[in-house]
């Protein structure tokens, strides 16, 4: 069973220390630049993580020998420093893409290494269907980070991350609820820091100005990243359905909307707001539909459920012999 | 020409040897109609989840007049777990306990087998959710026996293991205890 009050200590602690992490540039360097924000909300994002990551004991073993091992020890890493290389101006934009293209392929791999879908034990995933569905989830994953990153550039805000942090903490909770509430955790810890750093950036908005903006790219990049991460693994070691996962990745493209004509020109607050209100409707109905299936498969297991009526026919005749509660994990 | 006649005798005798300890060497495939791999673990620490694998290969080979030279491997498809609950089934098969995906077989491969009273006492490498620890077993049985035409021999065993020592993460235990109770009955066909 999860303990709440655990992720609710890893989670604020995580946040804690990367909003501290952003907020030390205050303190540190009365005069900032872009390439030094940067640097401070990526190593925040970090460090948050590993300490809420400690809490949890979440912490992964090396050689990482499972699929959210790699997801913590190799594919986040990996996106952290991209974007910590997107903080030096003199860095390529297009060299930038190539990396985070590069990631994005790589992705499906790293998460699937040495798991049944590459080893070809499990006959349902011969690797020509494999090869497939990792071209197609890389195009995926490609798709909506240029996309989101584009919007982003076209009309900055918080409002963008914030959608892909609302959608990672749906994938989060949608995980947990099918069953694999490691996968969930992580998720929830990534949530809490990616929250942290764009809040603590936005306090420096002020200050910095049109620089916070920067962090803001960095965050979405990290986010995007992240709940692909979170998908991925809850779809391919977990329950996680093809359906679910689909919807809750491309929730965060929804953002475009606000670019009709009609909404365009808006208050930027009004805008925000649009955003994630758009972005929460599908959300809404993955949660209701994994809700459904925890109480119809997971909740019996966890003593929440109905008591399963139990009939034992004796030789003189029929009879119930008992009933025992379906109190099992 | 001396060399060729020693390297050839040397050959011969190695040869020899070999063949030997093949005829003295009896092997057996498992008998998946006949065997069974079952399992039990505590429940709030008062009762007893018992649940089965029903997919297992292996095979083992037995010296009769080198009994230490016997070999014992067995493979579980950590998948194939079967408590009578469906759901259940599934959750088990989630990467918060044998992550099925990632580490579909659980598998015992002997290192070093030891004749007892009865049975045999056998030293090797048990791997679980991508763990290998060292573990002895006591095989009881070992008796070869006629069945129209087909020789088979069975035996017996109980094993005690810690999940945790396994990697298995002990915060979605949860109810269930730490420990399981592993329990193998196999049947083996000689070929």
């Amino acid at each position: 069973m999860p303990d709440l009050w655990l992720y609710v200590k890893a989670m604020v602690s995580a946040a804690a220390v990367s909003a501290l992490c952003v907020l030390a540039t205050v303190v540190v360097r009365r005069k900032t630049d872009r390439s030094w924000l940067n640097t401070a909300c990526v190593s925040g994002i970090g460090f948050g993580l590993a300490v809420g990551c400690g809490v949890l004991s979440l912490l992964p073993v090396w050689p990482p020998a499972n699929g959210l091992d790699r997801f913590l020890t190799v594919l986040v890493p990996a996106v952290l420093s991209i974007e910590l290389l997107a903080g030096i101006q003199r860095v390529p934009l297009s060299f930038l893409w190539a990396l985070r293209i590069g990631l994005a392929t790589a992705a499906p791999l790293i998460l699937l290494y040495g798991s049944v879908y590459l080893s070809g034990f499990d006959n349902d995933w011969p690797l020509r269907r494999t090869s497939t569905v990792m071209a197609a989830c890389s195009a995926l994953l490609t798709g909506v980070w240029a996309l989101l990153g584009r919007l982003a550039q076209r009309s900055p805000g918080v409002s963008i991350p914030f959608a892909v942090c609302l959608t990672t903490q749906c994938a989060g909770l949608t995980v947990m609820m099918a069953g694999y509430i490691k996968g969930g955790a992580a998720a929830l810890l990534l949530v809490a820091v990616l929250l942290a750093t764009i809040i603590a950036a936005r306090l420096m908005a002020r200050r910095f100005g049109e620089v916070a903006e920067n962090c803001t790219l960095a965050t979405l990049g990290v986010g995007v990243v992240s709940l692909f991460g979170v998908l991925f693994i809850g779809r391919f070691f977990g329950r996680l359905s093809t359906g679910s996962a689909l919807i809750m990745l491309l929730a965060p493209l929804i953002c475009w909307a606000t670019e009709l004509p009609q909404l365009r020109h808006r208050k930027p607050w009004v805008v925000g707001w649009l955003r994630i209100t758009l972005v929460s409707v599908p959300l809404v109905f993955v949660l209701v539909e994994a809700k459904r299936d925890f109480v119809r498969d997971m909740a019996p297991l966890l003593g929440q459920g109905e008591p399963a009526t139990i009939e034992l026919t004796a030789q003189a005749g029929d009879r119930t012999a008992g009933s025992g509660e379906a109190a099992f994990p | 020409m001396f060399s060729v006649w020693v390297l050839t005798l040397v050959v011969g005798i190695a040869v020899c040897a070999g063949e030997q300890s093949a005829i003295a060497a009896d092997e057996y495939d498992y008998d998946l109609v006949h065997s069974s791999v079952g399992f039990k673990a505590r429940h709030l620490g008062i009762s007893w989840i018992h649940g089965r694998f029903n997919d297992v290969s292996g095979k083992f080979s037995l010296d009769r007049q080198q009994p230490s030279k016997s070999t014992f491997k067995l493979t579980i498809k950590a998948d194939s777990v079967d408590t009578a609950n469906k759901a259940r089934d599934e959750h088990l098969r989630q990467p918060d306990y044998f992550d099925t995906k990632q580490y579909p077989t659980i598998e015992f491969k002997s290192t070093s087998t030891k004749v007892i009273e009865g049975g045999y006492e056998v030293t090797g490498d048990f791997t679980m959710h991508g763990t290998t620890q060292k573990v002895t077993i006591v095989l009881m049985g070992g008796k070869e026996h006629d069945f129209k035409g087909t020789k088979r021999v069975a035996f017996s065993t109980e094993l005690a293991l810690k999940r945790s020592d396994y990697g298995f993460d002990k915060r979605a235990i949860g109810p269930i205890g730490d420990k399981a109770l592993i329990f193998i009955d196999c049947e083996g066909v000689r070929k």
